[in-house]
Order: structure tokens, then sequence, then C-alpha cells
């Protein structure tokens, strides 16, 4: 690993996104987290000026994606990350408030790696972030193909 | 057209009908009555002619008595004093007749009495001058004759038969104009009824037209609005359809984009916990004199806080308790909203049901609930069905749930599940002797998130309104009876045969 992995959050509550940030880091990751509040400025970021998302090249990524976006819905992202060359590799753990199993089925065929339903117990959740900080710890992301 | 019309025209025809019947009948009888008495007037026509040839006939036997009288005193031949004998026999016969024929007539009966005298006094001069020939006193009755080429008799007779005459002719010409009145009479009511016949005719004709013409017209216009309607309930239904999609999406997204900020709810004020138990941890050891010593473990015992903060941490424990049960409760509310709206969602797929085995199916899942409350489930034969098999598992299995939850307190339950057929529906019963719903609750129980009664059990208020909305979109219909205290009865009425559209699903 010679780059240490960010974390991209699209989340567009931002209490939602202090809320995940916090137990990430309460797991104990300490990792960049480069937070996005709407759909196209995660897509800006994400497939750069060009769109082809060569800014990222050699970068290792992992995305948390939520699929209720203002702008534009996650799934949207989710599809032009995978079929991206340069971004497909990283992993997209799907964090949402959905638990429709036609959303979640649509989304591991997209090529989605994790979905996670936000609990509103809060007990569930933080335990479930903290789970998914222990997860980022230890999993291994390849780097942007070359 | 309105019926009040259509009755009017109708009594119009029955009236021209009738009309036309006694303006026929009154030709008729007419005709009769005229024809009669032109026959009348006829005969009183020839009755005049016959009179005056009767006197025509008197006067030629008085000419023939005459005629033998002088040719019997010129020529004194026995034949001609025979030819006198039958003509002055048949003289006083055709004053008869005459006298018969003229009787009607009070004028001619004078005339015919004078003109008898007359006659018998005109035979008599006959008679004498017969006698003085036979008693060959011929030179007298020459004499006789020269003298008096018109004698008293003759002239009278002449007189009386001229007035007899004239009268019949007068009578004639009156006769026969009466008698020409009464034909043109019979030819005028004829032509008039004929005529009026044809009117009538021709306006019932032009009645019946206009009838036959408006039905066409009210045919017509009910094909028209036949289709119309058609259309508009087509529309209709396609409207209702779109708004039904519009509200299944509407509640998804509502109960979707609710749950977002619940969380942040329910996480920050989890977070607050924790502060709160950091803060009042801090005041404890703030306000504690004696310093917090490890115990036995290492472990630092837990401050004891002063009256007053302990009162504040209960209060703000409490506090946080009731955010957070009402946003479990909203989190449960929302779920139901969204399962409901899942609900709607699903495809239906009618399939051959077993009813018996489906409800003994849901019996022996709530077998352990049962057997608490000393509950029998009893099963009667019930009717098999087409049907959605996982609707028709919601439908029977929150009726018998509801029922062994709403039992009576301190009174075995007894859940009786009956069924039948009727018109090709399927007519099940869920009977309970439980503690039964208020008839003013009857409407209200069947709402989304509305209870009724004692409120001693968990629920949302979920389960009738989904039963009721499953029953509805297989075609179906469902109603309950009870009385408090009584238990209740739930009917379902189901097509016992569901071809997969339901009223809102025509195509």
């Amino acid at each position: 690993m010679s780059k240490p992995v960010t974390i991209i959050m699209i989340e567009d509550d931002e209490g939602h996104a202090r809320l995940i940030e916090r137990n990430i880091r309460r797991s104990g990751v300490n990792n960049e987290i480069i937070p996005f509040t709407n759909g196209t400025d995660a897509v800006n970021y994400l497939f750069g000026k060009d769109s082809t998302g060569l800014d990222h090249k050699g970068e290792a990524l992992l995305i948390l994606l939520d699929l209720n976006l203002p702008d534009m819905t996650g799934i949207d992202i989710l599809k032009r990350v995978k079929e991206n060359e340069f971004l497909k590799c990283a992993p997209v753990v799907v964090l949402t408030t959905t638990d429709d199993a036609q959303e979640i089925k649509r989304c591991y065929e997209l090529g989605c790696n994790v979905y996670i339903t936000k609990p509103v117990n809060y007990e569930s959740f933080a335990n479930a972030i903290r789970q998914l900080g222990l997860f980022f710890s230890v999993i291994q992301v390849p780097q942007a193909s070359t | 057209m309105t019926a009040d019309a259509a009755r009017r025209r109708a009594l119009w025809q029955i009236l021209l009908l009738l009309a036309g019947l006694l303006v026929l009948a009154a030709i008729s009888a007419a005709s009769v009555i005229l024809v009669n008495q032109a026959r009348d007037d006829s005969r009183w026509v020839v009755h005049t002619v016959e009179v005056q040839n009767q006197i025509s006939n008197l006067l030629l036997e008085i000419r023939r008595t005459e005629s033998a009288t002088r040719a019997y005193l010129l020529s004194s031949g026995p034949q001609f004093l025979s030819e006198y004998e039958t003509s002055a026999a048949a003289i006083l016969p055709a004053v008869d007749r005459l006298v018969a024929l003229a009787n009607d007539n009070p004028a001619q009966v004078a005339n015919t009495v004078k003109l008898r005298a007359a006659v018998e006094q005109r035979l008599a001069e006959f008679a004498r001058g017969i006698d003085r020939i036979k008693n060959n006193d011929i030179q007298s009755s020459i004499d006789i004759l020269r003298r008096g080429g018109a004698n008293q008799a003759v002239q009278d007779i002449a007189n009386i038969t001229r007035a007899m005459r004239a009268e019949e002719g007068r009578l004639f010409v009156e006769r026969t104009r009466t008698a020409d009145q009464s034909q043109q009479w019979a030819s005028w009511v004829t032509v008039a009824g004929s005529g009026l016949v044809v009117l009538l005719a021709a306006l019932s004709i032009f009645l019946v037209r206009r009838s036959s013409n408006a039905r066409d017209e009210a045919e017509a216009r009910l094909r028209d609005s036949n289709i119309d309607l058609e259309a508009a309930v087509e529309e209709r239904t396609a409207d209702l359809r779109e708004a039904n999609d519009e509200l299944q999406r509407f509640s998804y997204i509502v109960s979707h984009d609710l749950r977002s900020p619940l969380v942040n709810i329910m996480g920050f004020t989890s977070e607050l916990e924790e502060l709160r138990g950091d803060i009042f941890r801090r005041i404890a050891t703030l306000a504690n004199a004696d310093p917090v010593v490890p115990d036995v473990n290492g472990e630092l015992p837990e401050p004891a806080l002063p009256e007053q903060d302990k009162q504040l941490s209960a209060d703000f424990t409490e506090a946080l308790g009731f955010i957070k049960s009402s946003i479990g409760k909203m989190d449960r509310l929302i779920s139901a909203i969204l399962n409901l709206t899942r609900e709607g969602r699903r495809e239906f797929k009618p399939v051959k049901i077993d009813t018996r085995e489906l409800i003994e199916g849901i019996a022996s899942t709530v077998a352990h609930q049962a057997a608490e409350t000393e509950t029998q489930i009893r099963i009667e034969p019930l009717p098999d069905i087409e049907s959605d098999r996982l609707a028709m598992e919601q439908i029977f299995g929150n009726l018998i749930d509801n029922a062994l939850k709403y039992l009576k307190p301190g009174v075995p339950g007894d859940i009786l599940v009956k069924g039948r057929t009727k018109m090709g529906f399927a007519i099940f019963e869920i009977i309970d002797n439980g503690r039964g719903i208020d008839p003013r609750d009857h409407q209200r129980i069947f709402d989304l998130f509305r209870r009724a009664g004692t409120q001693d059990k968990p629920g949302q208020g979920i389960g009738l309104a989904h039963v009721r909305a499953l029953v509805r979109r297989m075609g179906g219909t469902m109603s309950v009876s009870s009385e408090l205290g009584n238990g209740s009865n739930f009917t379902v009425t189901l097509p016992a045969r569901w071809t997969g559209h339901n009223r809102d699903k025509q195509t």
C-alpha cells in the first residue's frame, strides 16, 4: 500500500455525515474522509474536469454512497463509477435509508460491494458504522488501474 | 323527450283512433237513415205518379163509356151496349182505387169525394141515355147531346181531375225535390265522412311517424350516451389508477424521506445521552470534596451526585426517554406505511387455494397463543377459491390474530371460521366471542392508524386497513357486525375465481 486509502463520503444529510464520520473515527480509522453533500460535486471530483476519472489514476479510493441525493440518484453515480476504467475497482459501500429489496438487488447488480441500510435505532446505526470502520481498517483496496 | 310527453302522445293516438271509429259509425248510421229516407221519398214520387195514372185511367174509362153510349145511340148495336156495360162497371172501382190511393192527402180526399159525386151523376146520365135508346127515344137523346155539349157533371169531372192533377203535379215536384235533397245529403255525408276519415288517418300516420322518429332519435341518443358513458368510465378509471399510483409513489417517498431526519434525531439524541453521562459525571466529581479513588478492581466508582443535581439528571433522562420512545413510534409508523405501499405495488397472482388447508396452517401458527388463552379455533367446510395466496394468508392471518388478541377477559375464546358460495362469490365469516366492537367504531377500525376500544394491546392500527385494502384489490368487499361485549363477526366476500382484474384495474 503505497498510498493511504481516501474515503469519499457522498451524503446529502449533514447530520448523517457527522454521525457516520464520528463513528468511523471511534472505530479507530484515521484515513482522510472527503465529504460531499450533493451528487454533482461528487461526480465532478470523482471524474475530474474531463469526465474520465484520470485524476485519480493510481489512488486508492473507497466510496460511501447515499442513494437519495437532492440532484441525482446514488444509483447513477454507482453506475458511472463501475463503468469507469479508473474507478471501477474502488469499493463502493451503499449506505442509505432504503431497505427496498428491488433497490438492493439493483445496486448489487450494478457492482456495489456492500449495501447497508441505516437503522433508525442509533445503537444499531453506531454499531453498523463502527463495524464498517473495522472493516475499512482491514480491507485491501487496489489502486486505480494504471 | 319526457315520459309525460310520450304518454300524452299515446293518449292522442288513442283519441284519434276513437274519433275515426266514431266518424265511421256516424257516417254509416247517417247513410242508412238517408238511404231509407231517399227510398221513402222515391216511393212517394212513385205514389204521385200512380195517382196521376189512376186519374187518367178513370178519365179513360169515363171516355170509353161515353163513346160506347154515343156509339150505341147512333147504331143501337148490341156490341156497343155490352162495351158500355163493361166500361161503366169499371168506372166505380177505378174511383175506389183512386180514393184508396189519394187518402193520404186531405185536399185530394175532398176532391175525390166531389169527383165520386160527379162521376156518379155522369154514370146516371149515361144510364138514362141508354134507357132512352132502349125506349127508342133517340131524338131526345140527340137533343140532349146537342144542347148540353157541356153539362154540369162533365164540367165538374174535368175541373176536379184538373185540380187533382195539378195537386199531384205540385206534390210530384215537391217530392222529387225532397228525394233529390235526401240523395244530395247522403252523398254530402259520405264525402264529408270519407274526407274526415282520410284526415284522421293522415293525422295518425303523421303522429306515428313522429313518434317513431322520436324513438329512433332516442335510441340514437341512448347509443351515443352509452358510448360516452363507457368513455367516461374508462377515463375515470385511468384517472383513478393514475391517482392511486401517484399516491403510492407519494407515500413511498414521504415515508422514505421522513426516515432520514429521524436517523439524525435518534443519532444525536443518543449522542446527547452520552454527553449527559459525561456532564453529570463531571459535576459529581467537582461537587465531591473527597477525591475519587479506584476500588479494588482498579475501576473508578460512579461518583454520587448531590440531591438537586440528581433531580436534574432524572429530568434529563426522562426527556431523552420521551424523545426516543416517540422516535421509535414514528419509525414503526413509517415502516408500516412503507410496508403497505409495498403491498400495494406487489403483483398478485391468482392460484387455486385449498382454503381449509390455508386456514388450518394459520391456526397452527397461532396454536401457542390459542392454548395460552384456552381458545378453540373451529373451521367449518370452506369453499375453495382462486386468488392470491399471500394476500389470502394475510387477510385470514390478521383476522384470526385480531380475534385471539381481543378476547373477553376470563372467558375461554371460541373462534369459528365458516364459508359458503353465492353467485360466483365466496363468502367467509370469522366469528368470535371476544370483547366486540362498538357499532360507532365499525367504520373507524378499517382506517389506517385508528384503533377502537380499550388500548391495552400493542398495535399500530394497521391490520384491518391492510386487510380491507387487500380484499378490495382482489375485487371483494368486507364488513363487520359486532356489539360491545358480544363478540364480532367479520365477513369477507371474494370472487370465487379471481382472474387478476379488480375494479380499479380493468385492463
